[in-house]
Parts: structure tokens; sequence; C-alpha cells
């Protein structure tokens, strides 16, 4: 039965976004449309969905007639196009600085005789079917339907291999990979140990999970995964005393991991900000716990915790100008941070403290009590930021928490997201790391059947990598869309989205009336996982766009040296954290949408994973303070 | 009350004698509803009566008014303190005791139709009994007064004070008073009101409500209906005679002790203040002796005062817990952790923890380093590694006190091995070869006994957790500080560990970075990831061969392939030099599903570069195209981008 679906621009009053709503994305297929934009149509402006109806008289000019059940949770299946449909299109092309590429295959009516094609096709191998199209099964029915000039075809996907007949789950998920080796060392032990723990809950046979969709995928349980965060926000039982030098921690895992699941948590701000208010050290930051020395970590945690409940209560809170002073006397001469006085330097200190510069808008001039100070004023707090970053890529491609160790997944994150912060990702990334080399790291981190990321090269599927992972490609993505030596990274996507987002939900969450979200079967739950498996959801179900660095004269500033070079970087940070990241739901050709609509999570900046708006608020309140 | 005047009251007499009554109707109701609510027979009350004691007529009417027993010492029967109380009370104060158990007894038998549950009031007694009552009161009031009492034998200021005493009464009246108490044996030393009744001074209306609510409770809620207000008993009140008496023995000792503790703290006082002692002439010292028995003391003190409280844990964190019951730390003034109403994710520290950590906030704040805060140190760290406050506080003790660094290290190894998954420990041994570092760096023989120590150590804790990331990370900085690239048995180390398990990332990196960051083969500033041309070609050569032996052990083992590559590149050499050796791994690519067969999908990666680099693209899309087809199907779009970058000219190296 088809539906409204409303569509709205700018000039249209908007009642919800695209996000909120669970998100679809619709390009209409008329005559008028050429059937080479069939599959891609760009439109510069997010959509903006007003409602859902089960009329079906769309006849209001920018409504686009789709079926209800794609609504519900089926995109790209069956689309039904309205006539009139093409007079929305140009009501998008309104908006200069937000842009975003949406892609999509446009398909209708099936029929008994596609369906059957395509089944036998799929019984071949679907890998072939993938490269008829040379790409995902989406486009391959998109190019049969511009072959056969008609305007039905089917893109049902039957996979060969189903145990359980009822679920469409590809083979890739179900079995042990092709490529085996016989010798058996423990590393393959405990992987093969892994695959067998994971199986039954990817193939749609564990009796655990109470609700598998018909993509053998199951729903997020977001009705025991919110009392469980709620209850780590609370009194913890005194076994969690060894949390007691991270507890900002908790607040930061929590906050973030409701906010994704659609909470509001400005309920907590009055609370909060009397928590971080007594672990906040006089000398700036604020500690692990009551007497702690002030650590970044904990800062970092405690400041996106104040950003997500936001509010200037919780803004005036922090001390900014001792928060100041403590990084600067953090500030190694190397360009990296100490985590505390005295503690050790590594790429997460440096990641923690860029966050919290541009957070607050902190000066990014140095006191004489910097180690790394110079009274010639050439070195500031971001100085050097991103040759420490260099310095820890490995020969592997990926990043170190310290130079000369071994790349680690959290690390390349803490990385990406300190370039992302310094300067345009396709400027900085670019500049300072083996892009390619990253990629194919980053890349190898996914494991199938599992779907998940690993954090190592040879070490086991974890959830918390969805984010540490997971949250590199829309860095990367930028990096790459906005370089022009390398290749957009186009559809399909660097990473598989469906491998991703069937480990978070099959294997990745407690299905047990606990609730929360873990590292694997067999792992208890907890805060942290909660929050980052979380994170990689939303990083699956969503697509960033930034806009491609805009020419600057400012390389030849850095020539130049001295101040200029100092000003160079504030100037240059200052532009990365103004740009505006678009965010849209994904909904790429690599297939349909395995989830239903309501496990879509919120979308979370890509770089200080908090929303969007948490960021520009708390950035906003701090750019109308006069001084400290 | 009028009516029923008489037998009411002596019945309520009877049973007001009785404490224990409760008790028994208590069991009684256990064993049968049906007589729970009858009042006990008269023999009942006779036989326990005559069990009580020699009777006490507070009137003529002896034989029908029960005798309040005169002495607590022959109540065997009474079980808890609220009973025994309540005898003795009785025993002491007749009369009253009729007046407050009055309306009890009409409640224990039942509500009498028309009988208010209230006073008996003094209207219920007989005049007799009502003078007798008045002069116990008076007489009471004097043998209270220990001056008084003292004296008592001395008639001449005693007369006066009596006589003041008994409201102007004048001598005659005392006489009277002393007549009647003597004549009646009432017991001038009787249970003092206040203990036990709230206000002695109150009104008897007051005490009988209070009373009621005492007495309801000890018979369960059964009796409360009646009264008008519930006034809850302290459990103190419902303890066993037995319980009762221990405790006061464990106020006793805990007096004693706390007395002892004084002086020795009097005593400590002295001796830091450099006093002498007045006999002996001599400094006041506190010797080692003492110390232990004050500590034993304090700890018996505490728990004396844990069992006293009836708590086990909360006690410790208000001051008696280990910490504070050392006199060590008696000049501390721990800060203790108060958090906000409503914190977020507040934990319930255990007691002594949240002790430990309030010394610590004191001591850090002094910023003190001495023994005993090394040793809070280590206290705090054995309940919380990953506490990283304390560790540095810790390292700052250490340099400061100018311990030995070999001693902190062995204390460390076991706390190492018992928590492995842990950043701090290892920073915090950062640190101290940091420290230790100066004092041996000329002597190389010391570097190489330090250096195969700290090896041994490292291989038995990477025994336990083959790819801890803290103990690689410590390791690879330990390389550096030492100098320990050309270390034969580094290297040595590194094989057995690949050796035991070829798939170990960590030790494959440790190798890389033991190769080619050896300062005679490395550029300084240049990437990992990048050509080096100071890398002599010989190294290049035999790292290429090491892990071409790995691969085949393993063709599916992504380490060695990373470490190939790695030193291809950083050899400055061709990906096209191994392209023999990869393609043993793949056979028949493109030639259909029969003759196609990938051992390693990493060789048919390395191969399309080196088809890429060679400008074969053609070969190098098939090989791309076929790992996201077939082989690597879970990368398709990483494969995919890869051929796209064949398009663009530019070949992913």
């Amino acid at each position: 039965m088809p539906g409204i679906f409303r569509v709205s621009g700018p000039r249209f009053p908007l009642c919800a976004s695209l996000i909120g709503a669970g998100g679809l994305v619709v390009i209409p297929h008329t005559p008028q449309i050429p059937p080479e934009l069939k599959s891609r149509i760009i439109i510069r402006q997010p959509l903006q969905v007003l409602s859902f109806s089960e009329s079906s008289a769309g006849s209001a000019a920018s409504d686009i007639e789709i079926p209800a059940e794609t609504c519900m949770g089926l995109p790209g299946r069956t689309y039904v196009l309205p006539r009139d449909s093409s007079e929305c299109l140009p009501r998008f092309e309104v908006g200069q600085r937000r842009h975003a590429r949406i892609a999509a295959c446009y398909v209708q009516n099936a029929t008994a005789r596609a369906h059957d094609r395509d089944t036998v096709q799929w019984q071949q191998t679907p890998s072939e079917l993938r490269s008829l199209g040379s790409c995902a099964p989406g486009r391959a029915n998109a190019r049969a339907t511009s072959d056969n000039d008609s305007d039905s075809v089917v893109d049902e996907e039957i996979p060969p291999h189903s145990p359980n007949p009822t679920m469409r789950i590809p083979d890739l998920f179900t079995q042990y990979p092709i490529v085996r080796d016989a010798l058996v060392t423990p590393t393959s032990q405990a992987q093969d140990e892994t695959v067998e723990a994971c199986l039954p809950f990817l193939r749609g046979e564990s009796d655990k999970v109470t609700t598998y969709n018909e993509h053998g995928v199951a729903s997020l349980n977001r009705e025991t995964h919110l009392p469980f965060l709620r209850q780590w926000l609370g009194r913890l039982p005194g076994r969690l005393m060894g949390f007691d030098a991270g507890r900002p921690w908790f607040f930061y895992w929590c906050l973030a991991a409701l906010t994704l699941l659609g909470e509001d948590v400005t309920q907590y701000r009055a609370d909060l900000v009397e928590t971080v208010r007594f672990l906040q050290n006089p000398e700036g930051g604020f500690g692990g716990g009551f007497g702690h020395l002030s650590h970044l970590a904990t800062t970092y945690a405690a400041v996106l915790a104040l950003a997500l409940v936001g509010g200037e209560e919780a803004y005036d809170v922090i001390d900014r100008k001792a928060m100041w002073r403590w990084l600067g006397r953090l500030k190694q001469p190397d360009g990296g941070f100490q985590v505390c006085l005295g503690g050790e330097e590594d790429i997460r200190g440096a990641y923690c403290a860029a966050v919290i510069i541009t957070l607050l808008r902190l000066p990014l001039e140095l006191t004489p009590e910097s180690p790394a100070y110079k009274e010639d004023g050439s070195v500031n707090l971001l100085t050097g930021v991103a040759d420490y970053v260099r310095s820890c890529q490995t020969y592997e491609g990926g990043i170190s928490g310290q130079p000369n160790a071994e790349a680690h997944g959290a690390y390349a994150f803490c990385a990406l997201g300190c370039l992302a912060i310094l300067d345009h990702p396709a400027r900085s990334i670019a500049k300072y790391l083996d892009v390619p080399r990253l990629i194919s790291w980053l890349s190898s981190r996914q494991y199938a059947p599992e779907g998940g990321f690993s954090g190592r090269t040879n070490k086991l599927v974890d959830g918390c990598y969805s984010h540490w992972v997971g949250g590199c490609f829309p860095l990367i993505e930028a990096c790459l869309n906005g370089s022009d030596k390398l290749p957009a990274a186009d559809e399909p996507s660097l990473f598989s989205r469906e491998g991703l987002i069937r480990y978070i939900l099959t294997c990745g969450q407690d299905h047990s009336r606990m609730g929360g979200m873990r590292d694997k079967p067999g792992k208890f739950p907890d805060a942290y996982h909660t929050c980052y498996v979380l994170n990689g959801l939303s990083a699956a179900q969503h697509q960033w766009e930034l806009d491609p660095p805009a020419t600057t004269t400012t390389t030849t500033a850095a020539e130049e040296g001295g101040n200029d070079m100092a000003a160079d970087t504030a100037a240059l940070a200052e532009a990365a954290a103004e740009a505006v990241w678009a965010v849209l739901p994904y909904l790429g050709e690599e297939g349909p949408q395995i989830f239903d609509h309501k496990d879509r999570v919120r979308p979370i900046h890509p770089v200080y994973t908090i929303p969007t708006r948490c960021v520009k608020a708390m950035r906003d309140y701090y750019g109308t303070v006069e001084g400290f | 009350m009028p009516p029923k005047k008489k037998g009411g009251g002596k019945g309520k007499a009877s049973q007001a004698s009785k404490p224990p009554t409760a008790t028994t109707e208590e069991k009684a109701t256990s064993k049968d509803n049906a007589t729970a609510d009858k009042p006990p027979t008269k023999e009942k009350a006779k036989a326990n009566d005559s069990a009580i004691g020699p009777a006490l007529p507070p009137s003529s009417t002896t034989a029908t008014t029960d005798p309040p027993p005169a002495t607590s010492t022959t109540l065997p029967e009474t079980q808890t303190i609220l009973e025994r109380t309540r005898a003795r009370f009785t025993a002491a104060r007749p009369y009253e005791a009729h007046l407050i158990f009055g309306p009890q007894q009409q409640q224990q038998s039942g509500p009498l139709p028309g009988k208010e549950p209230g006073l008996g009031g003094l209207g219920d007694l007989q005049p007799q009994e009502r003078s007798a009552w008045l002069a116990t009161r008076i007489a009471a009031r004097i043998a209270r007064r220990p001056a008084l009492s003292a004296t008592a034998t001395t008639v001449g200021s005693a007369t006066a004070e009596l006589a003041r005493v008994a409201c102007g009464g004048g001598a005659k009246t005392i006489k009277e008073v002393w007549r009647i108490v003597n004549e009646g044996s009432v017991p001038l030393r009787a249970a003092g009101e206040k203990q036990f009744l709230g206000s002695a001074t109150g009104p008897v209306s007051r005490r009988i409500v209070r009373w009621e609510g005492l007495s309801s409770q000890a018979k369960g809620p059964s009796a409360g209906a009646g009264a008008g207000k519930q006034v809850p008993s302290s459990s103190r009140e419902s303890q066993t005679i037995a319980a009762a008496e221990a405790r006061w023995e464990r106020r006793v000792r805990l007096t004693c002790l706390s007395a002892e503790s004084r002086c020795f703290r009097a005593q400590r006082d002295r001796e830091r203040r450099g006093v002498c002692d007045d006999r002996t002439g001599e400094r006041v010292v506190v010797t080692e002796q003492e110390v232990v028995e004050e500590k034993r003391r304090r700890l018996e003190i505490a728990a004396l005062r844990r069992e006293m409280s009836g708590q086990g844990a909360g006690s410790a964190a208000r001051g008696v817990g280990k910490i504070a019951s050392d006199p060590e730390w008696d000049d501390v003034v721990p800060v203790v952790l108060e958090e906000p109403e409503g914190a977020l994710a507040s934990i319930a520290y255990p007691a002594d923890y949240a002790e430990a950590m309030s010394y610590l906030r004191a001591v850090m704040k002094a910023n003190e380093h001495s023994e005993r805060c090394l040793w809070l140190t280590e206290y705090i760290i054995k309940m919380n590694a990953s506490h990283y406050t304390v560790w540095l506080y810790r390292a700052a003790i250490i340099f400061a006190l100018k311990k030995s660094i070999a001693d902190e290290i062995e204390w460390l190894n076991k706390i190492a091995l018992a928590n492995l998954k842990n950043y701090q420990i290892w920073h915090h041994r950062h640190l101290l070869v940091e420290n230790h570092f100066p004092s041996i760096s000329s002597d190389p023989s010391a570097i190489a006994t330090f250096a195969a120590s700290e090896r041994q150590f490292l291989e038995r804790i990477l025994a336990e957790d083959t790819k801890n990331y803290h103990v690689w990370s410590y390791r690879s900085y330990l390389v550096n500080k030492l100098g320990l690239f050309s270390d034969p048995d580094e290297l040595a180390s590194i094989e057995r560990m690949i050796d035991d398990d070829v798939r170990n990332n960590s030790a494959w990196s440790h190798r890389f970075f033991l190769v080619f960051s050896h300062p005679d083969r490395a550029t300084p500033g240049v990437a990992a990831t990048e050509p080096d041309p100071k890398v002599p070609p010989e190294i290049v050569d035999r790292e290429v061969a090491y892990a071409q032996s790995k691969i085949r052990l393993a063709p599916q083992n992504q380490s060695p392939w990373n470490y190939l590559r790695g030193v291809l590149v950083k050899g400055g050499r061709k990906l096209s030099e191994v392209e023999g050796f990869t393609e043993e791994f793949v056979k028949g690519l493109g030639k259909g599903e029969e003759e196609e067969d990938v051992k390693s999908t990493h060789a048919l990666d390395l191969l399309a570069e080196i088809y890429a680099e060679q400008g074969r693209k053609e070969e190098a899309d098939l090989s791309l195209q076929r790992l996201g087809q077939k082989w690597d199907r879970i990368r398709f779009g990483y494969w995919e981008w890869r051929r796209r970058c064949l398009g663009m000219g530019a070949a992913a190296a």
C-alpha cells in the first residue's frame, strides 16, 4: 500500500529530520530523469522527512509517493514513483554550504520473472552478481532496469546459503572463511573459538535472541539498554572500586549511549554539574575521583559529558583558565601530551587535549611553565601534534599508542581525530599519514563471518572497535572525498556496513534482561562497550559529508615560520572546528537495509563523538565569553 | 475508672507484678490462638508470684494485691532488658506499676466493655495505698541524694532536708513518711525513672502512654491496637540479659582501653615534644613494644566499637579502620570523601579503601614523602591497581627517599603478574628505569645485567599474556633506552615467541622495531612506511627471507605478509622482488572456479600491488576483483576502492 513520504527543503517548515524519523532516501524515478541518473542523483540539501501517511494521493509538490512498507523498514525493495515528483527535485538545489550526496536505486513493481532470474543468479555466486553490476546487488538491478528499458525490476535478494530458510543471511556471515590454514597456534585457536561463539547468533539460530527480522538481524534491545545505562549512572557496588580512577568515563559513556538511543539527558545536568565540580582540581582539569590528579582522559570524558547535558550551568562549571594552564604543562616538546603531570605520553593524550582545546575554545598560547614553551612564541598547544601522530604510524599502516609500538585500533581513531581537529582531513590526514596503507590496515580489521572489527592484526573481534575502527571511516571518507590524489570513498563503502551492523545487533548485544552491549558473545556487558558499540552502530548507519577544503593561501605562510606558523595552526584548527559535517542515513547500494527503522540510533559527530548540536552549542557559548 | 474498682485493680496489680506475662502469652499465642486472649489463670499467676518471693504489702489487702519482688536477682525468668527493667520497676514501685500497668493488664485480658484503656489513676488506689505511694516517692527522692543518704543516720541535717523535701510537711510528716516506708519495707533504691520512663517529671499520663508503647512492642503488634501512640523501643531494650551483660563488659573493656590509649597518645606527644620524665630525668621514649601494644589495643577498640554499634563496615569509614588504628598515623587528619547529593556513578567504596583514600588525600596534600606513605601506596595499589594518582605518588616517594630501584622492581613484578591489564604498572616501571638508568649508563656490564633481568621478567609475563600491549610498549621503550638493538638475546627472544605462535603480531611488530629502528640503520624522522636509505641491503634480504619462511608455515597469516611488505618498502625495494614467491600462493587466477586456487588472500593482495607496480593493470584489477568477489568478500568495498586507485594511476603504494 503506497504511502506519502513528504519531503521538504528549507523553504518548507521542518517537523522532523530525516535522521530522527529513521530515514529513507528517496529519489523519484520519472521519464524526465535520464536513466543513468536513476541510480545516482546528487541532492544538494539534506532531505527532511515531514510525515508518513497511508494516503495514496500524493499531489502536493513536495510529496513523493512510495509504498508504506518501504517506510517501515524495507528500503530498496520496491518504490512506486509518482508522476509529478520530478518537480520536487529543483527544490532541493538550495543551500550552498551543506550538501549531501545520496545515492539510491529505484525500482518498481517486482515481477515474478525478474524475481526468478535474480534468484538463479544469486544461487550461482553472489559475488558474480556483484561483478555484473560492478557493485552491490542494488546497482546490478538498477542497471538491469535500464538495460531492459523497463519500469519493472526487483531487488529481492535470495542468498544461496541460509541456514534458516525464513531469513536472508548471506553465506559470508554464516560460514568460516574459505581460505584457512591448517597450522594451529594459540591465536588460531582463540579465533576459531570466537567464530564458534558468534556463529549461532549470526545464523539466526541463537535461542538467546528473541526477535530476528527477515534478514536474520536481531532488533536493538532499547528497553533493556536504557535501564542498564541508567543503572551505571546510579550508585555502583564496591566491587567496582577499580573504576574509582575513572569515574567521569561513566558519565560520558552512559550519557553518550543514552543520547545515541534518543534519550534526553538534560535531566542529568544538575547532578552531573555537582559531581564534576568536586572532581575538578584547582590546578585545572578533572581527576578520576575525588582527590585524584587531573588526567586528560577523565577530563575529556567530563567535558564531553558536560557538553552532552549542555546548558550554561554545565559550561560554567569548567575552570577554563586553569584548564588552559594545565594543558600547557602537559604539552611536551615533541608535540605530544602527557596524560597527567608526570604521566605517560601517548596519542590518546594528544587526541583528548585537542578535543578539549577546541571544544572549550582555549587560547593556544603556552605559558613559560610549559615544557614546550619557546620564547619566540613559535610553539603553541597544537604545534607538533601532527608530527607526533605521524611518528605513531607503523609499517602496517595502523597507528600505535606511542612511537615504535604495535598498530592498534583505538589509537587509530585518536590519531585521525587529532588530525581532523588540526585541519581539514583531506589536508591533514593526507599530509601526515600514508593513507593507502592506513586504509588497508583499517579494512583488514573487519573479519568474516563475524562482521565486527578487531583492534590489531591477528587479534579477536571486539564490539568496542565498532567505534574505534568503524569511527575512522567517516574521517577517511572526508579525507578521500576532498583529495584529488586518491579516488573518492564512493559506493560501495570502504567497510562492510552490513557486516558491522550484523555483528553489533546479533553478537554485540546482551540479549538477556540485563541489557547493555558487549565485547563478544560470552562476555559481560558494560558501560564502556555499550557506548562504543552504539557509536559504531551509528557510524555504520550514517554517512557523513564534509565540504572539501577551501583552497587557502596558508601553505606559503608555513614556510615563513615563527609566529605566522603558530597563527596558522590556530586558524586551521578554527576552520576545522567550524566545518560543517552533514549527515544522512546511509542508504547505499550494498543492499537492502537489514535493520529495522526503530533500530536506527542517532548520528554522532565523527570527531567529537557527541551530537553535532552539542559541539556547536558548547563552542558557541565559549565564543561569547570574554576572556576566561 | 470507677466501675469494678477493687477487683480490677487487684487483677491489674497482680498481672503487673509478673513481667514475663507477655512472654508467656506470646508463647500461648503461638501454641493456641483460642487461649491467647484470655488472661492467665489465677493458679498460674499464683505460681509465678510464689516464685517471685516475699510479698511487699502496699496496703492491708495483702492477700489480693500481689506484692512485687524486692530484688531483681530473684527474677530469673526475665529474658530481655525490657522485661527485667519492668520487673525491677514494678518491684520498686508497686503503686506506680499499679497505676501504669493497670490499664495495660486490662488490655491484655481484652478490653473490658465500658472501660477506657488509659489511666488506672490514683483514684483506683485505696487511701492507704495512696499514702504509701506518696511516702515512697518522698523517701526515694531523699535517698537519691547522696549527701543525704550518707548522713541519713545523723538525724540533724537530714531532718531539715527531709522537711524541705516533704514540702513543708513538718517533722511529724517526715516521721510519718519514714514510718510508712519502714512498715512497708519499700525499697528506696529503685530503678531510676528517667532511665526508662523518659521524662520522670512528666505527668503520669504521659508516662503511661510511653509504657503502653513499650509494652505493646514487647507483646507484639496485637496488643498495640489500643495504644494511643506507639513509641518505638530501641533494640537495646529488647536485648536479652546475657547480651546486655556482655555489652556492659565490652563497655568497661572499651573504657579501659580508651584510657590506656589516651595515656599512650599523651606519652607519644611528650616524646615528640622532648619532655623529660620527672622521676628519672630521662627523655620520654615510646618503645617499639608499646607501639605494638597500642596497635593491638586500637584494633581491639575498633573491633569493640564495631560490635557495639552493630556495624561491620561503615565504622572504618568513620575513622576506626586499619590506618586510624595505627598510632603511626595519629598526626594525620584524613580528608574524608563527601560526595555531593545525587552524585552520578558514585561507588560504594569498601571501608578500607575509603579510609586509605582519605589518608592518601591528606598526605598528598602535605606532599609527604615517607615510609608510611610508601606503605600506604602499596596498600591502595593492592586494592586498586589502576589508580594512576597513587602510582605517581609512589614513584615520587621512591625517588625522594632514594629507595632501591631493584627492590621496587622486584615488588612491581609481583603486582604486574597479578594485574595483567594495567597501564599504570608499566608507566611506573618506565619511571623507575628513567631514574635508574643514569646510575648504570656508563657501565655496559651493569646495563647488560639489568637488561637480562628485565628480559627475563618480560618473557615471563608475556608467557602469561602473549600480546599484552602495555608490556610490548614497555619492551620497545626499554630496548630504546638501554640500546639493546644489537643485543642478540633480544632478537633471539623475539624469534622464540614467533616460533611459539607465528601469528603473534606483537612479536612481529617488535621485531620490525628492533631491526629497523636501530640507530645505525635508521634515519631520524623517516616514517615507518617510508624507505630509508640507511638500511643495509643484507638486513633487508635477511628479513625478507625470515618473513618468507614464516609465511610458508601458514600462508593465510597476515602478520608476516605485513612484515614482508614493510621490509621491502623500508629497504626501498620493489615489491616485484617477491613476485615469484607470492605467486606460489595463487594459482589459476581468473581461470574459472575449478582451477583458481588461492592459499592466501594476503598474497593476492600483494600480487595486485606488484602487478600495479609493473603496470599490468588488468591483472591487478582481476586480482582485486577476485578478492572482492570470492576470496575476501567482507572487504569488498575496499577492493573496489583499490580498483579505482588503479584507474587513477595511483597504485596503492
